[in-house]
C-alpha cells in the first residue's frame, strides 16, 4: 500500500470513528434516553393500528413536558408506521408497527403543544388519509 | 456503412431497450412528480388512460399513483440498467479476455425474457393496479382486500421471469471468466456452488472440490473480477427475491382457488429481514461493484495510465463482499423490534465499512485521473466524472441516515429516497451508463457521436436537474416529508415540491437532448436494421 493510501485510509477511518462517536453520543438528544439512560417511562400509551384506522387511548394522549414516555403500537393487520409531527410539518420521531409484534419506543416531549399523529408506512392505497390531527397534547 | 459483427448488434439491441425503459420509468418518475405537486392535475390524463384499463370501476389517484410508485423502479432498475448493464458486459467482457461469450443463445433469452419479465411487471401495475410497492411488505402483498390479487400474479410472475433471467446471465458471465481457466466448462450446480463460496469453504476446512472452478481471479482485469464478484451479489438477492415470489404466488393462487391461507403464519419482521438481505445485495452489492468495476476499466482506458493502485483495489472488491453481505439492517433501523445489537452492527457499523469500500475505490479511480495529467476531459471521462461525484452525495446521504440515531427522523421521508438513493440512481448509476453508452458508440458503430455540443448540454441538463429535484426533496425530507405519501394541495411542503418539479423538467430536457443525439449517431438505417437484418448463424455453444 502506497503512502498516499495509507494517509488516505487514515482520514476515513478517523471519519468513521468521529461521526459514529457523536451521532452515539447524547449530543443527539434522544440518544440519552435511547442507548444510554434507558429511563422507566413515567406513562405508556397502547396505539393500536387497523384496517388503515389509528385507535387512540381512550381518553386521548395527554403527556407532561419533560417526562418520558412510551408508545406501545400495534397492529392487526399490515406494517403501518407511529409518527409524530410537530404543527409546522416537522417529525419529532417515528418507528415501524411491524404486525404480530408489540412495537414501542420512549420519547421526551420538550416543547408544550400539540402534535399530530401520522402513519409513516405505506400500507395500501388508502395511507394518505392515515393522519390524526392534534393526537398528542403535551401540557407544561 | 460497415457491417455490425454479431456482439455489437446485440450490444446495441440492449442499449435501445433499456433506453425504451429509461423513456417508460422517466415518464412515470414526471408525472408522479406532477401529482405530488397536485393530485388533482392529472384528472384529465386519469381518465384517458383509464379508457384503456379492464376494469369496472375507475381506479382513484391513490390507486394509480401507487400502482405507479409500485413498478416505477423494477422498470428504472431491471429494465433500464439491467438492460444496459447485460448489453455492455456482454461486449466489454468478451472483448477484454479475447473470448468469445460462453454461451451466445443465453444472450438472446436474456434480451427476450428480461424485455418479457419486466413488461409484465408493468403491465400488472397499469392495467392490474398492483400497488404493494418494490418493498413487499409482509403480508401486504398477500392483502387481497388492499392489493388486487390478478395484479400480484402477474407482478410475481414478471418478477420471478426477470430473477431467473438474472441468473442466467450470471451464469453465462461466470462461464465466459472462468471457462477456460480450468480447462473444461461447468455446470449450473457448480456455478451456484461457487457464487456461494461452498469451493472456497470446502478449500478451508481441508476438503478441497477439485473439480470447483478456479475463482482467484490471477492475471484477470481488476474489470472482470469486479464483474464476476458482482455476480455474487446478483446471484444472492435473485434467489432471495424469488423464494419471496413464490410465497406470494402461493398465497394469490390458494385465494384465487377460495382456499386463503394464513398470512400470520409467516413472521413479518423474519420475512423483513430475510427479503431485505437479498434485495441489498442490488443495491449495496453489485451496483456498487459493478460501477466500480467500470470505473477501474473506463478511467485507465480514456486517459491511458494503469489503475492506481491495483493490488489494494483487488482486495477491496473481494472485502466488499462481505460489507454487503451485512449490511441490510439498515433498512430496518425504523424497526424498534430488529434486536438493538443488529441495528448497531449491521445497520449502523457494518453500513458504514462501505465509507472504506467505496472510499478507496474513488481514491484510486480519481489518483488515476490525476497521475495520468495533463488529462483532456473527453464526454465520456466527464460523464464518469460526474458519476463519481454522485456517487459521493448520494452516498454521503445513505451513510447519514444509516445510523441509529439520525434514522429516527430520517426515516421513511423524502431524504431517504431522493438525496440518498435517486442521488445515486440519477447522478450516479445513470450518469455512468451514459458515460460508457459514449465510449462504446464509435466501438460499436464505427461512427463518431453526432455532436459533442449536444452531449454537453445533455451533460450539465441532467446532472444540474437531477441535483436540483433531489436535494430540494431532501430539505422537504428534513422538514418531515414522508416518501410514499401523496399530501393534499397546497401543503406544508410545496415549495419544495414545485422547485423539484422544475428540476425533473430540466434533467427530462437533457434526457431528450441525449435521445436526439443518440438517433443522429445512430441513423434510422442502423436502427432499422437492429430489427430486420437476419441473424447470422451461430457457432455452436
Amino acid at each position: 500500500m502506497e503512502r498516499e493510501e495509507r494517509i488516505w485510509l487514515g482520514i476515513l477511518a478517523v471519519v468513521f470513528l468521529i461521526v459514529n462517536a457523536i451521532t452515539l453520543s447524547p449530543l443527539v438528544p434522544w440518544q440519552s434516553w435511547q442507548l444510554w439512560s434507558r429511563p422507566e417511562p413515567q406513562t405508556s400509551f397502547r396505539v393500536n393500528f387497523r384496517d388503515y384506522q389509528i385507535i387512540l387511548p381512550p381518553g386521548g394522549i395527554q403527556v407532561k413536558a419533560g417526562q418520558f414516555v412510551e408508545f406501545v403500537a400495534t397492529s392487526e393487520d399490515v406494517t403501518y408506521g407511529l409518527g409524530v409531527f410537530r404543527k409546522d410539518g416537522k417529525m419529532l420521531f417515528q418507528m415501524q408497527v411491524v404486525p404480530g409484534h408489540e412495537n414501542r419506543i420512549i420519547w421526551r416531549f420538550d416543547e408544550p403543544g400539540f402534535y399530530d399523529v401520522r402513519s409513516t408506512e405505506y400500507s395500501g392505497p388508502r395511507h394518505p388519509s392515515m393522519v390524526v390531527t392534534d393526537a398528542i397534547h403535551v401540557i407544561p | 456503412m460497415r457491417p455490425m459483427d454479431w456482439t455489437a448488434k446485440w450490444t446495441l439491441r440492449f442499449v435501445v431497450m433499456a433506453l425504451l425503459f429509461l423513456v417508460l420509468t422517466t415518464i412515470e418518475g414526471e408525472m408522479m412528480r406532477v401529482q405530488l405537486a397536485n393530485p388533482e392535475a392529472l384528472r384529465s390524463f386519469e381518465a384517458l388512460m383509464n379508457a384503456l384499463r379492464p376494469i369496472e370501476n375507475a381506479p382513484t389517484t391513490e390507486e394509480l399513483y401507487y400502482a405507479m410508485l409500485s413498478v416505477h423502479p423494477v422498470v428504472g432498475i431491471y429494465g433500464f440498467v439491467y438492460m444496459a448493464v447485460m448489453g455492455a458486459f456482454y461486449f466489454l467482457v468478451p472483448y477484454l479476455l479475447q473470448r468469445e461469450v460462453r454461451h451466445k443463445s443465453l444472450v438472446r433469452v436474456n434480451f427476450w425474457l428480461q424485455t418479457l419479465g419486466v413488461f409484465l411487471c408493468w403491465a400488472a401495475g397499469f392495467f392490474g393496479m398492483f400497488n404493494a410497492l418494490y418493498t413487499l411488505y409482509w403480508p401486504l402483498p398477500v392483502s387481497f382486500d388492499r392489493v388486487p390479487v390478478v395484479g400480484a400474479i402477474v407482478f410475481t410472475l414478471g418478477a420471478a421471469i426477470v430473477m431467473v433471467n438474472i441468473l442466467i446471465f450470471a451464469f453465462n458471465i461466470f462461464g465466459t471468466v472462468f471457462g477456460k481457466t480450468n480447462g473444461k466448462g461447468y455446470t449450473v450446480g457448480g456455478f451456484l456452488r461457487a457464487a456461494f463460496g461452498i469451493p472456497r469453504l470446502l478449500k478451508l476446512l481441508g476438503r478441497e472440490d477439485k473439480s470447483a472452478p478456479n475463482l482467484d481471479y490471477n492475471g484477470l482485469p481488476p474489470f472482470i473480477v469486479a464483474v464476476a464478484r458482482g455476480s455474487i451479489d446478483t446471484v444472492i438477492n435473485a434467489t432471495v427475491l424469488l423464494s419471496a415470489g413464490a410465497l406470494i404466488l402461493v398465497y394469490a393462487l390458494a385465494h384465487v382457488m377460495g382456499r386463503s391461507l394464513n398470512p400470520a403464519a409467516i413472521d413479518a419482521l423474519l420475512y423483513k429481514n430475510w427479503y431485505w438481505w437479498g434485495l441489498d445485495m442490488v443495491a449495496d452489492g453489485n451496483v456498487l461493484i459493478y460501477t466500480a468495476g467500470v470505473w477501474y476499466l473506463m478511467i485507465p482506458m480514456l486517459t491511458g495510465r494503469r489503475l492506481y493502485a491495483e493490488s489494494v483495489v483487488r482486495t477491496v472488491i473481494m472485502v466488499d463482499l462481505l460489507v454487503s453481505m451485512g449490511v441490510w439492517s439498515h433498512h430496518l433501523l425504523g424497526d424498534q423490534v430488529q434486536p438493538l445489537s443488529m441495528r448497531l452492527i449491521s445497520g449502523q457499523f457494518i453500513t458504514w465499512g462501505e465509507i472504506f469500500t467505496m472510499g478507496l475505490t474513488i481514491f484510486a479511480s480519481m489518483m488515476t485521473i490525476w497521475k495520468a495529467r495533463p488529462v483532456k476531459i473527453s464526454i465520456p471521462l466527464l460523464f464518469i466524472l460526474g458519476s463519481i461525484f454522485g456517487f459521493i452525495m448520494g452516498a454521503a446521504a445513505g451513510i447519514i441516515q444509516a445510523n441509529v440515531g439520525l434514522n429516527v427522523v430520517l426515516h421513511n421521508t423524502q431524504w431517504v429516497i431522493m438525496t440518498h438513493a435517486h442521488t445515486l440512481l440519477l447522478m450516479g448509476l445513470s450518469t455512468l451508463l451514459f458515460g460508457v453508452i459514449y465510449a462504446l458508440l464509435p466501438l460499436l458503430t464505427g461512427k463518431p457521436v453526432f455532436s459533442q455540443k449536444l452531449a454537453l448540454w445533455h451533460f450539465w441538463l441532467w446532472m444540474g436537474g437531477a441535483f436540483t429535484m433531489t436535494y430540494v426533496m431532501g430539505m422537504a425530507g428534513t422538514h418531515g416529508m414522508l416518501r410514499r405519501t401523496l399530501y393534499p394541495h397546497p401543503n406544508l411542503y410545496q415549495v419544495y415540491l414545485n422547485g423539484a418539479m422544475i428540476g425533473g423538467i430540466v434533467l427530462a430536457i437533457g434526457f431528450i437532448i441525449f435521445l436526439v443525439n443518440l438517433v443522429a449517431t445512430l441513423k434510422w438505417d442502423t436502427l432499422r436494421r437492429l430489427i430486420h437484418d437476419p441473424e447470422p448463424a451461430l457457432s455452436a455453444d
